[in-house]
């Protein structure tokens, strides 16, 4: 299985196996391979996205402070 | 010891008295001019008269005790009233009244029988005026207003007093404001005779240090005591300073020289304290915390959409994989029928051939034949015997009918050629 690129190239290859369902141009023996493939996808992007989250939650009491300070 | 014969107190006082009287009583009375620096009414008028612009802390300024009885008092009350003039500290009043001397507590005070406020009130302005047109007519009065204030001035060199209160109430709004002021503190006198060439020293020296701001301060107090603040020498440092002057000298309502001549001015100390933390505070706020506020909230936003978007994915794709699922096997299903449905109708296509076919075969059955009559002649060896011609007379033939056989011999034959 190939590399997953960065954010908007993995929601760029997302989008497209969603739509390829959408237009009923998936067989049933290309299904499992598109859904394992949309599978791995969705869980970089979580995996990604919490990791981001996670970092956010270190500086948002930082940024917050200035932020708010009266 | 002289010859001049020893006088009790008493008899001192009443020469005194008469001497005093005699040039500066009732029948002389005269004209005095002078600050108020204290006054007490209480029925009666007191006042306690110091030369203009004298400093309260010169201990040996003269203080005239002057006093206005109050049939006296209460029409020059109403007087004043009318003109909208208080009696206050710091006014310039001249009084006319006499001398009077109380000799249980060996005072020599004014009886005043006359005040006229309108008189040096006048004076004092048409000078403090023809200086402000000076200083306009060279164009001092807007110079220092045109020298470019720092958008974050943290740099504040301080002219003031240390002891005073306007020193202490305007570091105090600097130091508690949360900002990192950096305060050069020059002191100087505030009042007196000193206090001008002081505090144009100081302004000279801050404006070399390179400071943002700098800053004159100074609490409230009488006229005489903020007279410096009105004095030439320091509205002309103030005014070419390459520094922004700003003031906060007196209390509200006062407005001085250098006031007019500074960069910018408030009211009291206290509120030259406050604008100059709001000035860093605005900065603040627009350089530093709204970015942050900002940033915080598209971090959130960008999060946020991520998120959404991620578990849409999901969802969208589990919907999509048992659609297609759900599809094919309804194609599946669908087929299914299809070919059972084709089955039966053949099925029943060939059932029903069978027996087209079944009740033809029965119509050429034998035993139809031989039920309706007919029989099946056979010879000895079993054949079929379809002509005459196929027989002998004489020969042994077996007849054979619906219910059984028997056998026959062949008498005679007829119809053979």
């Amino acid at each position: 299985m190939s590399e997953i690129g960065d954010w908007s190239e993995a929601a760029q290859e997302l989008n497209a196996i969603v739509m390829s369902f959408d237009e009923g141009e998936v067989s049933v023996d290309d299904l499992f391979a598109k859904l394992e493939r949309a599978t791995a996808i969705i869980e970089a992007l979580e995996a990604r996205l919490e990791s981001t989250k996670a970092k956010v939650e270190e500086l948002a009491p930082r940024i917050a402070r200035v932020a708010d300070d009266e | 010891m002289s010859s001049e014969p020893i006088l009790e107190v008493g008899e001192y006082y009443n020469l005194l008295t008469t001497q005093l009287e005699s040039a500066f009583g009732r029948r002389h009375p005269r004209w005095v001019r002078g600050e108020v620096a204290k006054v007490y009414e209480k029925t009666h008028l007191y006042v306690d008269v110091v030369d203009a612009g004298s400093s309260s802390s010169d201990s040996k300024r003269p203080v005239l005790n002057a006093h206005c009885w109050a049939s006296q008092w209460n029409p020059l009350k109403k007087k004043l009233a009318s003109d909208g003039v208080t009696l206050q500290p710091g006014m310039i009043v001249n009084f006319f009244g006499y001398v009077d001397v109380y000799a249980p507590q060996g005072r020599i005070g004014f009886t005043v029988t006359e005040i006229d406020v309108a008189g040096l009130l006048g004076d004092v302005a048409r000078r403090r005026q023809e200086l402000i047109a000076r200083l306009a007519s060279e164009g001092l009065l807007e110079a220092n207003k045109r020298v470019p204030l720092s958008p974050v001035p943290l740099r504040v060199g301080l002219v003031a007093s240390p002891q005073t209160e306007g020193y202490s109430d305007f570091t105090g709004q600097l130091l508690n404001s949360g900002f990192g002021f950096d305060i050069v503190l020059v002191k100087t006198a505030v009042q007196g005779e000193a206090a001008p060439e002081q505090i144009v020293r100081a302004l000279a020296t801050l404006d070399a240090h390179g400071v943002d701001i700098i800053c004159v301060v100074r609490g409230g107090g009488s006229k005489g005591d903020l007279i410096c603040f009105d004095d030439e020498r320091v509205a002309r440092a103030i005014a070419t300073c390459s520094t922004p002057v700003f003031t906060g000298i007196g209390h509200t309502g006062d407005e001085s020289v250098a006031d007019l001549v500074a960069h910018s001015r408030a009211i009291t100390p206290t509120k030259l304290g406050e604008e100059i933390v709001t000035i860093v505070a605005n900065w603040y706020d627009a350089h530093v915390r709204a970015p942050a506020k900002k940033i915080e909230n598209w971090t959130n936003a960008v999060l946020d959409e991520a998120t959404e978007y991620v578990g849409e994915r999901r969802r969208t794709m589990i919907f999509a994989v048992r659609d297609r699922l759900r599809a094919e096997q309804r194609q599946l299903a669908n087929t299914h029928q299809h070919l059972l449905v084709q089955s039966r109708h053949l099925l029943a296509t060939a059932t029903q051939m069978l027996a087209g076919n079944r009740q033809l075969l029965s119509a050429y059955d034998p035993k139809r034949r031989l039920a309706q009559g007919w029989s099946i002649v056979t010879r000895s060896d079993g054949t079929v015997v379809h002509s005459v011609a196929g027989v002998k007379v004489g020969e042994r033939v077996r007849v054979t009918l619906s219910d059984g056989t028997f056998e026959s011999t062949v008498d005679e034959m007829n119809g053979v050629a």
